[in-house]
């Protein structure tokens, strides 16, 4: 066997595969969208455009829209800037290579969680009868706070744990390219009398520019993942107060009713948002990093 | 043990061809060195030999049997990689003996083959090693001794020691050199080093650009270079070079540039006439101080003296020109002082300035 | 005196970040080992008398059971099936592949930004009407979309950093490619490639939402996990953290590897 037909024959299944698994979601989606389909019956008609146009009147659509906005620019700035900064704060002020390693370990475990179980986890911490953080806040006079019964307050405190999961690993990620960018450079500054924040500003955080734009894209793929940490911590409640697009989704269309074919619309116009938002983010990335 | 011939090879990446019609014969037993600078094509071809880079047109031949589309281990070639390519999680012996363990030779015989390549590169002691844990050296004998337990027609060698320092790369030089005096495969070996092709070749291809320029002996592309290009590449220090015009007087040919007035041969240039533009390639180190009133005696200023321990270069600058040539006397030189050295009319290479070959006739024998 | 708080910082500021990144994970994990009176008390309770009722008590709930179980199968197979297919296919688009490789590579990384609810919903339906729904063959086979992506997605890079050169040389002493891959670029990627694996175990076990919506029934454990809240009136909190420690256990015995694969990653230059 040569070189063509083994590369084929190694290529073909899996992208057969993933290909098929593509066309049939994708297409399903589109289907269903153009039909009246719901859980309880198999029956169901071509509406054509009905479900696309009823959305454009559903304000809880909107709601969910700008609260999946929210969430996205929120989490995907709140982990990039905690992680440069803790990135900086760690490889400049920990030297030994032990605690380094220790403080590396730790900050893996968050975001090896389960998101269930890291929602259980911050959900404990967050009780306002038996929490630990409304202890700790108790002791010095404020509280007890609601943080996810208080419509204003339950995106943030969900933020939190997302943030507390990623932007910890991104951390890790960060100062290992930290440790490995050239170290000419940063002498050089050094021997120009920069300081610190200076050298960080201006010599290393410019030639970690790729990276971090990946970074950037590798969490706002990840944030759209949301569901499973909002669905256990509040449930898209109080109210729809933190009901990002794919919890809509799920309630419509399986939760509540069953609504497949609504859910599905929505479900269409969010693969459409972020595959145009994502391609337009790629191409400036791209073009920013160069 | 075989000869090879390459027909009219071409090599193209998409529409750009990068070696177009190249023509060579390689007799057997004999040791060829691809020689020239990095892009020239020389390791593209020793991959096309190898069968590891599809021939786009023309046909490779060893020992008579056209093997052009032949995989690369149907051709009876063993390579030597610049990297070495030494397998990392199979230990230095079962390294060497992987190939013939894919052809199920025999256990003993394989053994006996082990242990004599082991004998010879000197690798007795790190057999049961695995290939992280030699120095760069042992890598390279242990990739030399994969190759050779395989008595294949070919040895094929590309840049083998160009990761190695100078110490050692002078050591296996000889070492691979006085290996193929012993076995006497047919063996092409690539390098962009001149000194190296000088030592170690039968025979040195020069190539530039995708194309051959000079095919000899080192001591034909070293005293015969064909064109300006080989004259400039081989040889260090490197060869000077003069724009001079021709005039024939009774006393043969004069080449003068400027105030430099040079004798050269009739009987090596016949061609050349009464006011031709020409370039002429000086070797430093055929020139040597001399009096002043010697046949081509140039008279410079010393700019610059290097000391090269038994020898030195003498950076010299006269109307306007920078020159140099090696001498031993070098240590009662100073800059600023005024020097005479010389070169024998017959030292002298003479290049067209337009197609840069050399203008020296076929005929004339050294 | 400056130079004395510079130096307490550097002692208080690795710990600091430690119990942030821990904490919380630490509390839960003595919560799981508390009864429900040392939980519920106005002033956290450090020292107390551990108990392991909440383990019993949810390793004899068959639904938990079940659940663990069906992870463990579920999650297997999607990891064997996505290894069988998608190493090979690494393997050919790192070496192979010239022309369509940037596009096929595209394309399977699109499949990452698909949103899991899109990907959801209509095979709810296509799952209802074939009969695959609430079966465990039929979340694997989505999972595989997971799988496969992301070990493509990571192995193209560990066979780009084995070197051509070896390749060449086993091709040199005649293997077919099949042989080359097999013998030579498995075995020398094989560390990185078992980040990859262990990397695609994590996302697939933690997994909610497609389990969810797939196969209510036959739940994994992250669903009935999440199902536990409404146990009756009292919040079992106890319980709670046991099964939450129980779900965390085997992503974190892979945190060495994570980390090894991470350094070589970092090393081999960010993408």
């Amino acid at each position: 066997m040569t070189r063509k037909p083994f590369a084929a024959l190694s290529l073909a299944p899996a992208i057969a595969l993933l290909a098929m698994l593509a066309i049939v979601s994708v297409g399903g989606a589109i289907w269903l969208a153009l039909m009246n389909r719901t859980l309880r019956s198999p029956d169901a008609e071509f509406v054509g455009a009905y479900n696309f146009l009823r959305l454009l009147r559903d304000r809880r659509f909107f709601n969910a829209l700008e609260i999946s906005v929210i969430w996205e620019l929120f989490t995907v700035a709140g982990t990039i800037l905690l992680a440069v900064t803790l990135a900086i704060l760690i490889f400049e002020t920990v030297k030994k290579p032990i605690w380094r390693n220790l403080l590396c370990f730790a900050f893996l475990v968050p975001v090896l969680l389960p998101r269930v179980a890291a929602a259980f986890i911050w959900r404990f911490l967050y009780s306002p009868s038996l929490g630990v953080i409304n202890y700790l806040l108790g002791l010095v006079g404020i509280g007890p706070v609601e943080f996810l019964a208080d419509p204003s307050l339950a995106l943030v405190s969900v933020a939190v744990v997302d943030i507390w999961q990623w932007g910890l690993f991104f951390t890790v990620i960060l100062l290992k390219l930290l440790e490995t960018l050239p170290r000419d450079p940063i002498e050089a500054a050094m021997l120009d009398n920069a300081r610190t924040w200076e050298i960080h500003a201006y010599v290393t955080l410019p030639m970690l520019k790729g990276p971090i734009i990946s970074l950037v894209l590798v969490k706002a793929v990840e944030s759209l993942r949301s569901f499973d940490l909002i669905f256990v911590m509040t449930g898209g409640g109080p109210g729809t107060a933190t009901e990002t697009l794919d919890l809509y989704a799920y309630q419509m269309g399986i939760n509540m009713g069953g609504r497949i074919s609504y859910a599905s619309a929505m479900s269409i116009l969010l693969l459409v948002v972020t595959t145009i938002a994502f391609t337009i983010i790629w191409k400036a990335g791209r073009r920013w990093a160069n | 043990m075989a000869n090879i011939s390459c027909t009219d090879i071409v090599k193209a990446y998409g529409a750009h061809p990068v070696i177009d019609g190249l023509n060579l014969e390689i007799p057997d037993h004999q040791f060829v060195v691809f020689l020239g600078p990095s892009g020239c094509g020389k390791s593209t071809m020793l991959r096309m030999i190898a069968g590891l880079e599809d021939v786009t047109g023309g046909t490779i031949e060893i020992s008579d049997e056209d093997v052009t589309t032949l995989p690369p281990g149907e051709r009876d070639v063993a390579m030597v990689f610049q990297s070495y390519a030494l397998y990392p999680h199979m230990s230095v012996a079962d390294n060497i003996t992987f190939g013939l363990r894919r052809q199920s030779v025999a256990r003993d015989e394989i053994d006996r083959r082990l242990n004599h390549v082991a004998g010879l590169l000197g690798l007795e002691p790190f057999l049961d090693r695995k290939p992280k844990n030699l120095s760069g050296g042992q890598q390279q004998r242990v990739a030399m001794a994969r190759a050779m337990i395989k008595t294949p027609k070919v040895f094929l060698f590309d840049e083998p020691l160009s990761n190695l320092d100078a110490k050692l790369r002078e050591k296996l030089r000889t070492e691979i050199r006085k290996i193929h005096l012993s076995l006497k495969t047919t063996t092409i070996f690539v390098t962009h080093d001149q000194l190296e092709a000088m030592t170690i070749a039968d025979s040195i291809v020069l190539m530039q650009s995708g194309r051959i320029e000079q095919i000899g002996t080192p001591d034909e592309i070293f005293e015969r270079p064909a064109s300006r290009f080989v004259a400039d590449f081989i040889g260090t220090p490197a060869m000077n070079f003069l724009q001079a015009k021709i005039s024939v007087d009774p006393e043969g040919l004069l080449a003068t540039a400027g105030e430099i007035a040079l004798r050269l041969s009739p009987e090596m240039f016949p061609s050349l006439k009464d006011g031709s533009d020409v370039e002429l390639g000086l070797r430093p180190s055929r020139m040597d101080l001399c009096e002043p009133d010697a046949t081509n005696a140039l008279t410079g200023h010393v700019v610059l003296v290097e000391n090269m321990g038994s020898e030195g270069q003498i950076i010299t600058e006269m109307d306007g020109q920078e020159i140099s040539f090696v001498t031993k006397e070098f240590r009662r030189l100073q800059p600023g002082q005024t020097v005479h050295f010389a070169i024998h009319p017959e030292h002298i290479h003479v290049f067209d300035p337009k197609t840069g070959k050399s203008l020296r006739s076929p005929d004339e024998t050294l | 005196m400056g130079k004395l708080i510079g130096h307490a910082a550097m002692r208080i500021i690795p710990a600091v970040l430690v119990v942030v990144a821990l904490g919380p994970i630490f509390w839960t994990v003595l919560g799981a080992f508390k009864e429900l009176r040392d939980i519920v008390t106005p002033i956290p309770k450090l020292v107390f008398e551990p108990t392991i009722d909440n383990f019993v008590t949810i390793l004899r709930n068959p639904t938990i059971r079940d659940g663990l179980l069906n992870s463990v199968v579920v999650v297997s197979a999607t990891v064997l099936i996505g290894a069988l297919l998608g190493i090979p296919a690494a393997h050919a688009l790192a070496r192979y592949a010239r022309r369509w490789g940037d596009d096929i590579q595209f394309f399977v990384l699109s499949l990452r930004f698909m949103p899991p609810v899109a990907i959801a919903i209509p095979f709810i339906v296509i799952y209802l009407d074939l009969g695959i729904y609430d079966t465990l063959f039929g979340l694997v086979l989505v999972y595989l979309t997971t799988s496969v992506s992301t070990i493509i997605w990571l192995a193209v890079p560990a066979f780009e950093s084995v070197p051509r050169d070896i390749e060449e040389a086993a091709a040199m002493e005649g293997c077919p490619p099949w042989e080359v891959f097999w013998r030579f670029s498995l075995p020398i990627a094989a560390p990185s490639l078992f980040g990859a694996l262990v990397f695609t175990f994590v996302l697939v076990w933690n997994e909610l939402l497609l389990a969810l919506t797939l196969a209510a029934q036959n739940a994994t454990l992250p669903v009935v996990a999440a199902s536990i809240t409404s146990l009756g009136k009292e919040v079992p909190w106890g319980v709670i953290n046991a099964a939450t420690v129980l779900l965390v256990l085997p992503p974190l015995v892979f945190i060495g590897l994570l980390m090894g694969l991470l350094n070589s990653m970092v090393r081999s230059g960010p993408k």
